[in-house]
């Protein structure tokens, strides 16, 4: 028994240092000048030099992709949040035709793949003046994040008891008092489920600021990150100091989160 | 008279609620299909303003297209592989996960960490690796090695590593929840009517996995149809046409080559496919599920 257990420990030992290893090659490449590479490609850096750091944060304009990273994020998780928690609450308590043709609606809209719709969707940004600006790229997120967002939200209002709503209603409750005032501060753990797996994605998505967001001032992360690596493939040292400032950010944002990622994903395959 | 304006009111509200959400889902999706269907029958370039239409032309195009059907064979081979791949490593991490070990946190983070990093970045490091550090680490045992990426017999393997290391760490999560979900009791008393760790696996264990099986060949296979960014950040779908999947052959024929049209007649033949493999694989694994 004793020895199943060591060599499972072994095993599951060496999978993960295999998994750990390009990222280990990234962040060595990240801190040595590109003659210590050309010396000894594994051996540790001679010091610790952030100088590859300053400079690439001195050419990348990192802190405005991160800006912009930012605030697309934080405006389109807003949006997805408000729109499919109210469009939940009502798919929930409303168990009527029309609203569960509303829901299915949502549901079939999942299966229609993003690259099928770019073209069409490019062609609306340009001429709805969606494009290059924080808010148009938004507003397609939300359209994305609200269809699984709905599921998730009106999944967890199904669970909610009714009698409080109604309690309130009959003290004179209009129907937003009670989603507010009630329904709204529930909804805590489902909400950060929805925000956590629609960060990750509009944080690391690359193919929609491809389209929307061409002029430079725009650029989100992986944007930037793209067009550096294609300019800096030369100097390598400093594109991989800039591609581990691009994963600093993501990478505390998991750790901290990681218990409401773990349980977003488990209860998102529950609901599918 | 009042009691139905009540009503109508009470019923307005929920209806209003539903506007924010209908309206994005409306912009985002159904008004690009509903365009991008129209444009299928044209033979606009992507740029010119005014649109001539050809009716079924571009189908049958696209019918006789070579490339289109060979980047609708690379595309199923890398999801196929990938899917097994992904499938097959993480219920196995998953398994060790669950058993006690020392640690086992640390190794769920471990394993779910590359799949927070944005694909830009792992093709990146990854570009680098199989052509950089790989070759110099193989050289210390005296094996050669060039990068897979550059040599269409490899290309795609190449890639599907890369895909799998990325994308092991929500299956292995899903199945995580699914093995905490099986009753400890069934396991013990197999045991103790003398089962072995395989035969409580293949009997216990696995069938009632089938949900979380499911849901994970579903996930991975129709995520992989519709690989794009890993592709496009490392090989372009080269070298020659040996990574050429839907996606960039679709990206390819609309952005560079100024064939909108034909673009969006692929893009829905590729739906539909997409359609038709969503549909047959919650057909035929729902029936074979086993209800807890």
């Amino acid at each position: 028994m004793k020895i199943t257990k060591i060599s499972v420990f072994a095993l599951v030992t060496l999978l993960a240092v295999l998994f750990i290893f390009p990222l280990y090659v990234a962040v060595l490449m990240a801190f040595k000048s590109a003659k210590q590479t050309f010396d000894s490609f594994y051996a540790w850096p001679s010091s610790l030099d952030f100088s590859n750091f300053v400079q690439a944060w001195n050419t990348s304009e990192y802190p405005k992709a991160i800006f912009n990273s930012l605030i697309i994020t934080v405006i389109s998780v807003a949006l997805i949040i408000i729109a499919s928690a109210l469009a939940g609450y009502s798919i929930a308590r409303r168990n009527k035709p029309f609203y569960n043709f509303v829901f299915l609606l949502f549901l079939s809209g999942m299966m229609v793949p993003f690259q099928v719709t770019m073209l069409p969707l490019y062609k609306l940004g340009k001429s709805l003046q969606l494009v290059d600006s924080h808010w148009g790229i938004a507003l397609i997120y939300g359209g994305f994040g609200v269809q699984m967002g709905v599921l998730f939200f009106s999944g967890f209002v199904r669970g909610i008891s009714r009698e409080i709503e109604e309690a309130a209603r009959i003290d004179g409750c209009s129907t937003p008092g009670i989603f507010f005032r009630i329904i709204m501060p529930l909804l805590k753990p489902v909400t950060a489920t929805v925000v956590v797996l629609n960060v990750l994605y509009i944080w690391n998505d690359f193919l929609l600021p491809l389209l929307y967001l061409q002029g430079k001032d725009f650029r989100t992360i992986p944007l930037q990150q793209y067009f550096f690596f294609g300019q800096y493939s030369s100097d390598l040292n400093l594109a991989f100091a800039y591609a581990v400032m691009g994963m600093v950010p993501i990478v505390v944002f998991f750790l901290f989160m990681q218990r409401f990622i773990v349980k977003g994903i488990a209860a998102g395959a529950i609901k599918g | 008279m009042t009691n139905a304006k009540r009503i109508l009111r009470g019923e307005g509200w929920y209806l209003f609620f539903l506007l924010p959400a209908v309206c994005l889902f409306i912009l985002a999706v159904v008004v690009p299909l509903a365009m991008g269907a129209r444009y299928s029958f044209s033979s606009w370039d992507g740029v010119s303003p005014t649109i001539a239409y050809n009716g079924w032309d571009n189908y049958v195009k696209a019918f006789q297209d070579k490339d289109l059907w060979r980047a609708l064979w690379n595309t199923f081979k890398y999801a196929i592989i990938l899917t097994i791949l992904i499938n097959a490593l993480s219920l196995f991490l998953a398994l060790l996960l669950d058993s006690y070990l020392k640690f086992r946190n640390v190794f769920r983070t471990v394993f779910f960490l590359p799949s927070v990093i944005s694909i830009v970045l792992s093709g990146f490091v990854w570009n680098y690796n199989y052509s950089q550090g790989f070759p110099k680490l193989f050289a210390y045992f005296g094996v050669d090695m060039t990068s897979p990426l550059g040599n269409p017999d490899y290309a795609m393997i190449g890639l599907i590593i890369v895909a799998l290391w990325q994308g092991i760490g929500s299956p292995m999560i899903i199945y995580i929840a699914g093995l905490q979900g099986i009753p400890g009791e069934l396991l013990e008393s197999a045991k103790m009517d003398g089962a072995t760790t395989w035969k409580s696996f293949r009997h216990i264990t696995f069938p009632l996995l089938a949900p979380s099986l499911t849901i994970n060949l579903l996930l991975v296979m129709t995520g992989a149809l519709k690989v794009f960014d890993l592709v496009y950040v490392t090989t372009k779908g080269g070298p020659g046409f040996a990574t050429e999947v839907m996606s960039t052959y679709i990206y390819r024929t609309s952005f560079d080559n100024f064939k909108a049209g034909y673009g969006m007649t692929l893009s829905m033949i590729f739906f539909l496919v997409l359609v038709i493999v969503t549909v047959a694989q919650v057909g035929i694994f729902r029936r074979r599920e086993v209800d807890l």
